[in-house]
């Protein structure tokens, strides 16, 4: 056995949300038997982008606000990994906010775990882009991912889950990392994962939110559905979650960018570029080409 | 310490125009076709360039094009030469004016005894040496298409020049064969129509031959066809960046090469995005590059850090243009070389790698590859936009010998025999050993803060201290990989000239110029930008009286670099610059040297 990077300790404080989060991937993970060595974890910065480190998988560390692109980046180079991305709110819709709309664009198979809590906790309780009117002094309406995920009409996986309700948000989670697996593109889930420190809202976030299952006539598969209900349950002061949108069936077309790009799952970092008899003929090939 | 002064130019040695007899044969000459963007005049220096070519001659092919689709000055300049070229003839023998104000811009360029030929279906000039001939109305009425004028005007221009007939058709078909065969047909009638004109017009008779050079095998290619070659050859198969002056034809001639060998070229949402899918797929094994200039470059800079911190290998070719903010997109210089050494907040060790040819430009790509993977750092190709863009006579490229070096990557069977993998694993050159994510076994993290051995975050101040030596140290260890610097001129020259990409073309000019009037030169061309490689310029420096080094920016930026690393020497190392957004031409350069006797720095 050889010894490599194990998981450390987490330095969240104690009764984060972020620890529902990391429950329900565990779980997950060990539900769908993905070997650990054939998983990386994008992490953001922030609080919640450090997540990689407790956890016994690979782990790659982004810049702020540029996980998505990097994630991107991994899932093309192997298509074989299981790439997710994970961060705050700050993080992925302050200053990875073009990445994150550009995220559902490409459609690569990989899952992109937002850890929302209206706050940027690690430098110590501003508001973020959801953070609602009043928070330390915002006057900016709230951005609302998930509105700006489904304005999208792309047949990824959408879902908004409660750190309170790690059960759940188990579930969802294996949807989506099946739903990467099959090579169906991108899937994103907004976790409402409180920050106890500067924004406790445990209380008011289990009161308030609503489960689109519950309501009739919800179809996940349906964007329109989905879109009407999920704007009365917010205009109701209340708030949303459960599966967002699923295609019903997968799509006859590739939909996915890794499988468009790479049908043979061969990917440029598995490419044999050695220089070869085989790849020099190729080579030649290509300078007699050029005229 | 006083530099020798070089002697003032003579200029009396211009030979007139042929009178009578037989035509003069020209061994290196000039054509400048200027029009309105649209008006086909790339058209017309990229026939040119090819005859030029299937006759031996060096070609230097220069665009000077506005930023913008349609309208707008624009020209090209066409070098034919029997003697290796690679920088653009400072008078023209012939200009070819599609509208009057091509006219007036290129008169300034004409040669004593050069031609104007302009579209008088555009404008009338009464200048003396000035033809006018309708060749827009000339295609209008006999193809019934005037956009044709720009064929016919290659045409006029190959019976004055003396071309041979059947292979100024054969550059036709070879340039429209994958048209619509209407237009491969009426571009042919267009050349006839030209030369006809040509032959009844009272004042034009051929007036020039052009010589035929010996060169075969020979294509004609701008550096970033060369640098794309070289990535892959170099085993690199992901690209990702975003369309910019004058860097987007790497990601062209990628998308066309990659995806057949398993590769992947994405143009991504921004510079931000390129520069970290490329960190994401470097992570996870892949040669992986992205291609930008000064504006995305600005962008990208978090992204180099962050791949110096992590160590990540990856490469950036920076396509230099006029500077700063948005510039001049499609003009040359090189200011970006002080903020590529710099590059970055915090300290990171990266190489700044800078080929001065076409050829340079595609086994250096290749080099840069090895240099990043075996370093495991950022890795950026300086490049320039005369280097970039402009096409130029080059040889084949030699695939023997050619070597693919993944440094410390280890296999799979390697990895099960470890006691324990880490990605940040001390060694005594500072470059780790690396397993790509999926291997077996292992699992690793990589982080941009600050980390121990196993990438986890670690604010331990011993740890701190040997993992920033760690980094910076192959700074050192790395140095006798780094490519070395050229010379070319005379070994005993008192003169050194010092420079890096293209402007190895019109300082090599200059130096032939120079020893013809009895003044011996010396060039050390750099390729190693940073880490300076004193060991290899210190040498040069004490064997001249002064070296001057001429570069395209208005602070002599390699000259301070230079002066920093090698501070004893600073009195001898003296800055030629110019910033107006073109390369020095040789004579231009002789010029300034000769003005400068030693004089102040700038």
């Amino acid at each position: 056995m050889v010894q490599s990077a194990k998981a450390i300790p987490s330095t969240w404080c104690p009764g984060c949300g972020d620890f529902g989060l990391l429950a329900a991937v565990k779980k997950a993970l060990i539900e769908l038997k993905v070997p650990q060595h054939q998983t990386v974890l994008v992490g953001g910065i922030g609080c919640s982008g450090g997540i990689h480190n407790f956890l016994e998988i690979n782990g790659l560390h982004a810049l702020h606000g540029r996980l998505l692109a990097q994630a991107v980046g991994v899932k093309l180079a192997n298509p074989e990994l299981m790439v997710i991305a994970a961060g705050g709110d700050g993080d992925g819709y302050a200053i990875g906010m073009g990445h994150f709309m550009h995220a559902f664009k490409k459609n690569a198979s990989f899952l992109y775990l937002v850890m929302m809590n209206e706050t940027y906790g690690l430098t110590k309780g501003q508001a973020s882009p959801t953070a609602p009117i009043g928070f330390e002094g915002n006057v900016e309406r709230p951005f609302d991912a998930i509105l700006a995920a489904l304005s999208q009409p792309v047949p990824n996986f959408v879902a908004r889950t409660f750190s309170g309700d790690p059960k759940t948000m188990t579930k969802i989670i294996v949807e989506a990392l099946r739903f990467n697996q099959e090579g169906r593109g991108f899937a994103f889930i907004e976790d409402l994962s409180p920050c106890i420190t500067y924004n406790d809202t445990f209380k008011l976030w289990r009161e308030k939110v609503v489960d689109l299952a519950t309501l009739p006539g919800n179809d996940p598969s349906n964007r329109s559905t989905t879109f009407r209900q999920y704007l009365e349950v917010v205009e109701s002061g209340r708030i949303p979650i459960g599966v967002m949108h699923r295609p019903a069936t997968v799509s006859a077309e590739v939909e996915s960018l890794e499988l468009k790009l790479l049908p043979d799952h061969i990917g440029p970092a598995n490419a044999g570029i050695e220089l070869s008899e085989e790849n020099l003929t190729g080579y030649r090939k290509l300078l007699a080409s050029v005229r | 310490m006083s530099a020798p002064a070089i002697p003032t130019a003579d200029r009396s040695s211009q030979t007139g125009p042929a009178v009578g007899g037989s035509p003069k044969e020209l061994t290196d000459l000039a054509v400048l076709i200027g029009g309105q963007g649209g008006d086909g005049t790339l058209t017309v220096a990229d026939l040119l360039a090819r005859y030029f070519h299937r006759r031996g001659l060096y070609v230097y092919l220069s665009r000077n094009v506005l930023s913008r689709i349609r309208g707008g000055h624009a020209d090209s300049s066409v070098r034919a030469s029997v003697d290796p070229t690679t920088s653009i003839k400072s008078e023209m023998e012939l200009i070819v004016a599609f509208d009057a104000q091509s006219l007036e811009l290129g008169l300034p360029e004409l040669a004593p005894d050069g031609l104007v030929l302009y579209d008088s279906s555009s404008f009338h000039s009464d200048r003396p040496n000035a033809i006018g001939l309708p060749f827009a109305t000339l295609a209008g009425s006999q193809l019934g298409q005037p956009i044709y004028k720009n064929t016919t005007a290659y045409g006029v221009v190959s019976y004055l020049l003396g071309f041979d007939p059947a292979e100024t058709r054969a550059v036709i078909e070879e340039r429209f064969q994958r048209r619509s065969p209407e237009a491969l047909e009426k571009n042919l009638k267009a050349i006839e129509i030209g030369r006809k004109a040509a032959a009844e017009h009272p004042e034009l008779a051929q007036r020039w031959s052009v010589a035929k050079g010996s060169l075969s095998g020979y294509r004609i290619m701008a550096g970033n066809q060369a640098v794309a070659l070289g990535f892959v050859v170099g085993g690199g198969r992901f690209f990702a960046g975003y369309p910019i002056t004058p860097a987007t034809e790497i990601m062209e001639y990628l998308g066309r090469y990659l995806p057949s060998m398993h590769g992947v070229v994405r143009q991504a949402e921004d510079e931000l995005a390129s520069i970290n899918m490329v960190i994401g797929a470097a992570y996870a094994g892949a040669r992986a590059m992205t291609s930008t200039s000064g504006p995305g470059l600005s962008l990208m800079t978090e992204g180099i850090g962050h791949a110096g911190a992590a160590e990540i290998p990856i490469l950036v070719a920076d396509c230099q243009r006029v500077g700063p903010s948005t510039g001049q997109p499609t003009r040359h210089e090189q200011s970006d070389l002080s903020h590529l050494v710099h590059i970055g907040h915090g300290e990171f060790p990266r190489f700044v790698i800078s080929p001065g040819s076409i050829e340079d430009c595609f086994y250096l790509t290749i080099d840069a590859l090895n240099l990043a993977e075996r370093w495991r750092l950022p890795v950026i190709l300086l490049l320039d936009q005369a280097l970039c863009q402009n096409g130029t006579s080059t040889p084949p490229f030699d695939l023997n010998g050619l070597r693919v070096d993944r440094g410390k990557r280890l296999s799979a069977e390697e990895v099960a025999k470890l006691e324990a993998y880490q990605y940040y694993k001390f060694t005594p050159d500072g470059s780790s050993p690396y397993a790509p994510p999926g291997t077996p076994g292992i699992t690793a993290q990589v982080t941009g803060n600050e980390h121990d051995e196993f990438g986890h975050v670690s604010v331990n101040i011993p740890n701190r201290n040997k993992m920033m030596a760690k980094r910076m140290e192959k700074l050192i260890h790395a140095l006798p990989e780094l490519p070395r610097p050229r010379t070319f001129g005379e070994p005993t020259a008192r003169i050194g000239l010092i420079a890096y990409g293209s402007t190895e073309g019109p300082v090599r000019e200059a130096q032939e110029i120079l020893a013809a009037k009895g003044t011996p030169t010396k060039f050390l061309q750099i390729r190693t930008i940073f880490p300076v490689l004193t060991d290899t310029i210190v040498p040069f420096l004490e064997s001249v009286d002064v070296a001057y080094v001429v570069e395209h920016n208005y602070t002599g930026q390699l000259a301070a670099l230079l002066r920093g690393a090698m501070p004893e020497h600073h009195k001898r190392i003296q800055s030629i610059v110019k910033y107006d957004g073109f390369s020095f031409r040789g004579p231009e350069l002789v010029a300034a040297l000769e003005g400068r006797k030693n004089g102040p720095v700038r």
